[in-house]
């Protein structure tokens, strides 16, 4: 039996990776259908603007997360964050889902 | 007076453009001075430019407004011109004698009529002018040009920087980053763009590399998060956003950093404007200055003219909703329903289609569309079908992005769909 620390840990860990796994097949679904042409590897220090993605690719993915995920993080700031870096976008998304969860 | 007077008279002595090489306000009026001695046929007739590089299409633009009858400036898609029209550049004449009178031209511009098909509106100078604010400090200041200047937002940053003596870059092809970069080789200490532009500038990291004194915000309605995030980033810079309704010709800038524009111009004249709110919530502006003819029958009894522009009242500020018409605007391009509409129903299988916006915190808005389709249609294999269709048939950000599949759309009692219903 894992102490409630650790199993706390473990359980944000997995939430974060199924939360990066939700935004990459959401990426890749709508890359499709915005017909924008993925780099074919994207990691953390992939730049989104160059990811492939255009501007209209990017706000079909923040549109469709809004959907898949029941958040837009970037209608609700009072002062806005942009995204540089795929792991910064992952990060916003993160954060906005744990001020949720409060 | 003429754009090439009102420079002589201005007498400029700096740098008016820095492309692959600088260019200075002199040597911008000379070259206009030697185009016309050089095509003699131009004179009085319509000539239609295309915008490769800024020194040239600025010389060309400073010859031919006061001396051909009509300059069509051409849009990056295909649009026919009348016969009778010249393309410039052309072969110079034979001919070497000249006159020296001049006359108004008019200007064209291609805009997407409210069929959705560009079509050719003209201009006088002093209306495409009217918004240029000449004065010291904006005589320092360095534009960088993120629209084609064929386009009207690419025109009246073209038109501030030379009448105010400032000094421009083309910085409008490329990517965000790109365009960083050309801005931050060039110097460029002003810009104006759409709120989407703005967006993509600052997810690049590096707009704050950038000593702006100016930004602009146009085309779009401005939120209040980009605004506070431009001003935390440039504090002491002068921030602005523009308010320009096309229908009637005029528009207005708000400048204290805030969404929207105060309640009180609505018992006070600002910007040469008088403002009213309707019973349907539409924004009606009442010009000081005589409007153009063609506007003049769309006076009501008091001289304001209806702008289109839903709004609506939120303590001490009047904020804006977006166009009655149900016209979608993605950032900043706009997208008639009615043709996306038409382009979807010449698939068999869809029977009713409803496009409309949803709102998106990245462009502004995006085009979504419900759509009714035959009971014995096999919704996944059309789903491709449909995006297949759109692609071959409208421009990227006229695509709906989203097609929801819906029993039935309600219609009025006219029979046309009910664009004010709750959507699907």
């Amino acid at each position: 039996m894992l102490p409630p620390i650790l199993f706390n840990l473990f359980n944000g860990l997995i939430d974060t990776v199924k939360l990066e796994q939700t935004i990459r097949t959401t990426l890749a679904h709508v890359a499709t259908i915005a017909n924008c042409k993925l780099i074919a590897d994207i990691t953390d220090d992939t730049v989104l603007l160059q990811s492939g993605l255009d501007s209209l690719g990017f706000a079909m993915l923040v549109a469709q997360l809004e959907e898949d995920l029941g958040i837009d993080p970037f209608s609700q700031m009072q002062i806005a964050v942009y995204p540089r870096t795929f792991a910064e976008f992952v990060t916003i998304y993160r954060q906005a889902q744990q001020d949720g969860n409060k | 007076m003429d754009l090439l007077r009102q420079l002589q008279q201005a007498n400029y002595s700096g740098i008016a453009l820095i492309d692959s090489e600088q260019v200075g306000y002199q040597q911008l009026i000379s070259g206009a001075l030697a185009l016309r001695q050089q095509y003699p046929q131009l004179q009085q007739q319509g000539v239609a430019i295309r915008y490769s590089a800024l020194p040239q299409f600025l010389t060309a633009l400073l010859a031919f407004d006061g001396w051909c009858s009509a300059l069509y400036l051409l849009p990056e898609t295909e649009l026919d011109i009348p016969e009778q029209v010249q393309h410039w550049p052309c072969e110079p004449s034979v001919i070497q004698h000249t006159t020296s009178c001049s006359q108004d031209t008019l200007w064209y511009l291609a805009t997407s009529g409210t069929t959705g098909t560009p079509k050719w509106i003209a201009h006088t100078f002093a209306s495409l002018s009217r918004a240029v604010k000449v004065a010291a400090a904006q005589s320092s200041l360095h534009w960088g040009l993120c629209y084609q200047p064929t386009r009207f937002a690419g025109l009246q940053v073209l038109l501030q920087s030379l009448l105010s003596g400032a000094c421009i870059s083309d910085c409008s092809s490329g990517d965000a980053e790109q365009r960083i970069e050309m801005m931050l080789n060039s110097g460029v200490t002003a810009l104006s763009a759409t709120p989407s532009l703005w967006r993509q500038l600052l997810m690049t990291g590096c707009l704050h590399q950038l000593p702006l004194l100016q930004l602009t915000l146009g085309g779009e309605i401005a939120d209040q998060a980009l605004l506070n995030k431009l001003s935390a980033l440039f504090p002491s810079a002068r921030l602005l956003h523009i308010y320009a309704s096309t229908e009637v010709g005029v528009g207005f800038a708000v400048s204290d950093q805030q969404a929207g524009f105060p309640l009180s111009w609505l018992d006070t004249h600002h910007s040469g404007l008088a403002f009213k709110i309707d019973e349907q919530h539409h924004l009606w502006l009442k010009p000081l200055h005589t409007p153009d003819s063609n506007l003049a029958r769309r006076l009501d009894s008091e001289g304001y003219m209806d702008t289109g522009d839903l709004v609506h009242i939120q303590g001490n500020r009047v904020q804006f909703l977006g166009r009655d018409s149900g016209i979608i605007n993605v950032g900043g391009n706009k997208v008639h329903p009615e043709q996306v509409e038409q382009v979807i129903l010449q698939i068999a299988d869809v029977l009713q289609a409803k496009v409309y916006a949803k709102a998106s915190s990245v462009l502004g808005q995006l085009v979504v569309a419900d759509i009714v389709v035959t009971s014995h249609t096999d919704r996944a294999k059309l789903q491709p079908q449909l995006v297949g269709h759109c692609q071959q048939h409208l421009a990227r950000y006229q695509i709906p992005t989203r097609f929801n599949f819906v029993d039935h759309l309600s219609t009025n009692a006219t029979g046309k769909l009910n664009r004010k219903e709750p959507h699907g």
